[in-house]
């Protein structure tokens, strides 16, 4: 035991370094464990989602399944944006409970939720604006037109997803469901 | 001065032998402990990313864009993307409230009252995240379709056989894995239960 403490002491930078690099590894590990996934979200829903128009997807089953755990008693609707050539709007109705309008980034992160209540139905309309500090044009005010949409949220962004999830209630409001995702909107908007 | 030579080969040998061992030693130390320390932190979670009621784990800052490094590796690796934790509390159970691994051949009874969320569900998946087939096409449970006691509560069986009222099929499926998800807006950040009461149990009923 000696034997070994006095191994141990000699040998305590060694194993300071080692804890050292370790710790390091760990971190590099962690940070670059989103870039090192094979199949992230972002890239597996862009096969399915257009961009700048919302698409409606199949039921979720164990057939069309797009993702883990992605929730089958859900119906889905997304758009994939770019403001990099410009603003991009994002407007959708959400009737009721269980309705959300979601947005996000590349990296999985949820910028933006608006939530449906059954109060009464809730309107969305946003904006989604280039991060990049540069000149896009004169806005509709500035030229002396009318905006067409008052009410709206600029959302600073840059690439990613829109999601609009309808709760799926069955086969008797299907159509309803559907008809309702299809109404939501994601259009390329150059000032 | 042959055998001298040769005791000297012998040392300098060892002492060769002592150093590679030494480095093997560190660079073992130093891929299991960074590596696999970051792979359990990822996967597992801990207390700083996670918290744990009973057998319902949830990651308490997932899809937000302030979370932490850990959170947003798991959610990548894991490939799902759920709501931010403003809006949605979501949990998972891998095994049951007896702390086993939940598994297709056994039975399970999944008891709890109806949260006060405005929108939740319950759905199992087998253990890699994928909706079990089954000729019902029955996945999920929501506060919309989910058929509740004059109490208020609810149970729902996790079988392969068919059972009466709420049942989820997992015929063939191996591990599995219960999801619980609320989606609420009243609150600006979802809080998480104060304790396990607040969620269902999941009792082992039998196994085959």
């Amino acid at each position: 035991m000696t034997t070994m403490a006095t191994w141990a002491l000699s040998r305590l930078h060694v194993l300071t370094v080692a804890l050292i690099c370790a710790a390091i590894l760990h971190i590099v590990a962690t940070l670059a464990a989103p870039r090192l996934a094979t199949a992230t979200p972002f890239a597996q829903l862009t096969k399915l989602a257009p961009l700048h128009a919302f698409s409606v997807l199949a039921p979720v089953t164990p057939k069309t399944q797009p993702l883990a755990y992605m929730a089958p008693d859900v119906r889905y609707a997304m758009c994939r944006y770019d403001t990099g050539r410009g603003p991009v709007s994002v407007q959708a109705t959400l009737p009721g409970r269980g309705w959300t309008l979601s947005l996000y980034t590349p990296e999985g992160d949820n910028i933006y939720t608006a939530v449906g209540s059954d109060a009464q139905p809730t309107e969305v309309a946003l904006q989604l604006t280039p991060t990049a500090d540069r000149f896009l044009g004169l806005t509709p005010e500035a030229r002396g037109l009318t905006s067409e949409k008052t009410a709206t949220l600029a959302i600073p962004t840059g690439r990613g997803l829109a999601i609009v999830r309808a709760p799926d209630l069955g086969l008797a409001y299907a159509a309803q469901t559907e008809a309702a995702l299809k109404r939501a909107t994601c259009t390329a908007r150059p000032f | 001065m042959f055998w001298l030579n040769l005791h000297k080969l012998r040392r300098r040998l060892l002492t060769v032998s002592a150093r590679v061992l030494e480095a093997v030693v560190i660079v073992v130390v130093v891929l299991a402990g960074g590596l696999g320390s970051s792979w359990y932190m990822v996967e597992a979670g801990s207390r700083l990313t996670t918290a744990r009621y009973g057998p319902w784990l949830t990651w308490t800052s997932a899809a937000r864009p302030d979370a932490d490094p850990y959170t947003r590796a798991h959610f990548a690796n894991a490939g799902t993307l759920p709501l931010s934790t403003e809006v949605e509390r979501s949990f998972i159970a891998r095994t049951d409230s007896g702390g086993e691994r939940l598994h297709s051949s056994c039975e399970y009874v999944i008891e709890g009252r109806v949260p006060t969320a405005d929108w939740w569900s319950i759905a199992v998946f087998d253990a890699s995240g994928a909706l079990i087939p089954n000729p019902a096409g029955r996945h999920a449970f929501t506060g919309q379709t989910i058929a509740l006691s004059s109490t208020g509560a609810y149970t729902v069986a996790v079988a392969r056989e068919a059972r009466a009222g709420n049942w989820l099929p997992t015929k063939g499926a191996g591990r599995l894995a219960v999801v619980l998800a609320m989606v609420d807006n009243k609150s600006a950040d979802l809080p998480v239960p104060t304790d396990a009461t607040a969620l269902p149990t999941i009792k082992k009923l039998r196994c085959r």
